[in-house]
């Protein structure tokens, strides 16, 4: 057995996730991630990213009987991840920060401290899974279907991946809990953490009001028009606005309107009918791959949001960047959010960051 | 390897002397002291031998010391208790302090500065022991000052010049409290001392029980409650009295003293062996405060290209037990005060503190230089890495 390093948030997840290490025999430590905004005074806010959540995690690891440690990663969360978030909506994306966080910020920092502490291998509670052959680590969705994680994960460096552990990814969420409630954990009936965590409000508008200055073109008036280029309307900041967001518009449209595209350059907001939200041409850039990449023409499962349903889809070019034809159009394919590619066994091939879509009509 | 303790700073086990002298006062012996009756009388008898015991350790009169619940406590009713009873006829007194004073003086002193009870001076400290006295000067000329200055400090085990400021002090006319919680025990600590008029003792600290500590109050000298209740320990700390603490302290304080020259003996011996291991396999390290007369008990080490809360999670996870500076609030990582006003708020070095006790042997430490060098390895390699 292994001394083994479990990032725990104070969450019902890694709390099972370390006591199944421990039962497995593992010499474990547990770890919190102190990332931003907590005051040195606890608040009583019962998010898991409050102090709370350090000090549930520290109370579950004194049940389990191991050493639980926190890291302060303030900095490099702010860089890597808040600074990231507000650069992308500036520019009129829609990122997706919980990527960076988790592909980069947790892990990259958890195996470097994780070996200073001698450990051999790492551990968290996401549900996804992760394969060990003699040649090659493969990732894979976790088996809860409404819980998998493996979205966020895709970005990782495919050389930390024989290193990882995910002990709840082959459990369901019910099945976590159900375990938590056995081994009497006080983070069994813990409520999920369901924002981006350092938005706990959910209203971004106001983070990026404080993070850019006041001058930004994100933040300064434009035009509301249609892909014809007729121009009914005006709005306060694109900062404001995300792709597949429906917009309230004044002086009465028959059908609702949607956010089709946010032009910053123009600070101009394309919006439209149900029906123009749909595209099937993907261009996705910043790749990274968990696998080989694959070759133009091979058929994969693409996941273009957070907890979307993977579609059949055929990778048309690849080169450092790359094209995807859906098989069918989706709505509000964003750019800034990541694009997953899945084989057909659950198998996360790589991703991307969605750079454009548009519709084969459109080309032809 | 089995796991070394060097965290005696923070506290220490209970000797079993204490707990033997305790225990008939935790079951058959468990009267008030404030009672009439011959369940009272015992109580109060036991109390009162125990305030003899530890009044003889300190060289003061039983009436000059109050039993409180911890040196925390004993720090704030000296140095608020002393200000506030200098401020009755409404003169605002001036109190100072050194820079590198624990919490329990250092943030007492800065909320009663805030709230307008008193004017507070920093007196600042050198990594060579000394202390600026000049602005002291000035405060004792210029009216009432109350000084608080503790005499070994817990998170470098630097000897602070109390003699010298008892002089100062005493020749102007002002109050000296001092915080010799990590000095009993490790130095020669009198009561006497000229100048001295309130002194802080902890218990757990010594191998007595947690929350347990003592003021010693020099006669005359007035100070105000910070508690009101019943008129226990003068009135000056209310409360039903906590008689097999106050035994079990006293037992504890009394062995401390007696077996300090010894001990200390012991003690410098290691420490300095061990420090030399550490000198000769570690390159960038530094003993902090080494040019100052030190308690033979505490070796604080800065060391450099670490990650100081990291390397200590390393030291624990090899099963050395140490601390930072002294122990801090879960999820704080605040630097400490104590070294940024003695090296500079731009010192880059980790601070770790070893601090030995009774139990203490040469091959604790050989196997705590050992591990410190194999961490401090492994550290700066993931430094070098990233």
């Amino acid at each position: 057995m292994s001394r083994v390093l479990v990032a725990m948030s104070g969450g019902v997840d890694s709390s099972v996730a370390a006591a199944l290490l421990v039962e497995a025999g593992h010499e474990v430590v547990g770890v919190t991630m102190k990332t931003f905004c907590f005051s040195e005074t606890p608040s009583h806010s019962k998010t898991c990213c409050g102090l709370d959540g350090i000090m549930d995690a520290k109370r579950v690891a004194d049940a389990l009987d191991i050493p639980h440690y926190v890291f302060d990663v303030e900095e490099d969360f702010t860089r890597d991840v808040i600074d990231d978030f507000v650069s992308e909506y500036s520019q009129g994306r829609t990122p997706n920060p919980c990527v960076n966080c988790n592909s980069n910020t947790k892990f990259k920092d958890l195996l470097a401290r994780g070996e200073a502490l001698g450990c051999e291998r790492i551990a968290s509670g996401h549900y996804v899974r992760v394969e060990h052959g003699s040649q090659r680590s493969s990732l894979l969705r976790g088996i809860d279907p409404d819980k998998d994680q493996s979205y966020f994960l895709w970005a990782m460096p495919r050389s930390m991946l024989p290193k990882l552990l995910f002990p709840v990814g082959a459990l369901t969420k019910g099945e976590v809990r159900a375990r938590a409630r056995e081994l009497e954990l006080i983070t069994a009936d813990k409520p999920e953490s369901q924002e981006i965590c350092f938005v706990p409000t959910g209203n971004y508008r106001d983070l990026l009001e404080k993070r850019l200055p006041p001058v930004h073109p994100a933040l300064q008036p434009g035009k509301v028009l249609r892909r014809s280029g007729e121009v009914i309307g005006e709005h306060g900041g694109y900062a404001g606005f995300t792709v597949g967001q429906r917009k309230g518009l004044r002086g009465g449209f028959p059908e609702p309107m949607f956010v089709l595209e946010i032009r910053a350059g123009t600070r101009e907001v394309v919006v439209g009918t149900r029906d123009e939200l749909f595209e099937d041409i993907v261009e996705i850039g910043g790749l990274n791959w968990l696998e080989e990449p694959p070759e133009a023409g091979t058929p994969v499962r693409a996941q273009l949001r957070y907890r979307a349903t993977a579609v059949s889809a055929i990778v048309s070019r690849i080169d450092d960047a790359l094209t995807l034809e859906l098989a069918e159009p989706l709505a509000a394919v964003s750019p800034g959010q990541s694009a997953v590619l899945f084989d057909d066994q659950d198998r996360v091939l790589g991703g991307g960051r969605i750079v454009g879509a548009s519709t084969r009509a459109a080309i032809s | 390897m089995h796991p070394v303790y060097l965290d005696h700073a923070a506290t220490t086990p209970m000797r079993s002397e204490v707990q033997e002298a305790m225990a008939p006062f935790l079951s058959e012996t468990f009267g008030n002291p404030s009672s009439l009756h011959r369940w009272g009388r015992k109580a109060s008898a036991a109390l009162e031998r125990a305030r003899d015991l530890a009044a003889g350790a300190l060289e003061a009169d039983p009436g000059e010391i109050l039993f409180t619940r911890g040196g925390t406590e004993s720090d704030n009713l000296g140095v608020l208790g002393r200000c506030r009873a200098i401020s009755q006829d409404g003169t605002v007194p001036t109190l100072a302090i050194s820079s590198v004073e624990h919490h329990a003086v250092f943030d007492t002193a800065r909320g009663a500065e805030s709230r307008g009870e008193l004017r507070l001076v920093t007196l600042p400290v050198h990594t060579d022991g000394t202390v600026d006295l000049a602005p002291l000067e000035t405060a004792l000329r210029n009216g009432p000052t109350v000084v608080s200055v503790m005499w070994v400090n817990n998170e470098t085990g630097m000897v602070l010049p109390i003699p010298e400021i008892g002089r100062l002090v005493e020749e102007h006319g002002g109050t000296l409290h001092t915080d010799a919680v990590q000095a009993v025990g490790k130095i020669p600590v009198s009561a006497q001392l000229p100048g001295i008029s309130l002194l802080t003792a902890s218990g757990h600290k010594i191998y007595g029980p947690r929350g347990t500590g003592l003021l010693f109050v020099r006669d005359a000298t007035e100070i105000a409650p910070l508690l009101y209740g019943g008129g226990q320990e003068r009135a000056l700390r209310p409360g039903t009295e906590d008689v097999a603490g106050a035994v079990g302290f006293a037992t504890a304080l009394r062995l401390a003293v007696d077996e300090q020259a010894d001990e200390a003996m012991r003690l410098s011996v290691l420490r300095d062996a061990f420090e030399g291991r550490v000198l000769a396999e570690i390159t960038d390290v530094r003993i902090n405060v080494g040019g100052a007369t030190r308690s033979p008990s505490i070796s604080s080490l800065g060391i450099g290209g670490v990650d100081g809360q990291l390397l200590l999670n390393a030291l624990d996870m090899e099963g050395i037990a140490t601390s930072g500076g002294s122990a801090c609030a879960s999820g704080s990582t605040a630097g400490s005060h104590v070294i940024s006003a003695l090296f500079g708020s731009a010192d880059t070095m980790a601070t770790v503190r070893f601090s030995l006790g009774r139990h203490t042997t040469e091959s604790d430490l050989v196997q705590a230089a050992a591990v410190l060098a194999q961490v401090v390895g492994r550290l700066r390699a993931m430094e070098k890495a990233s």
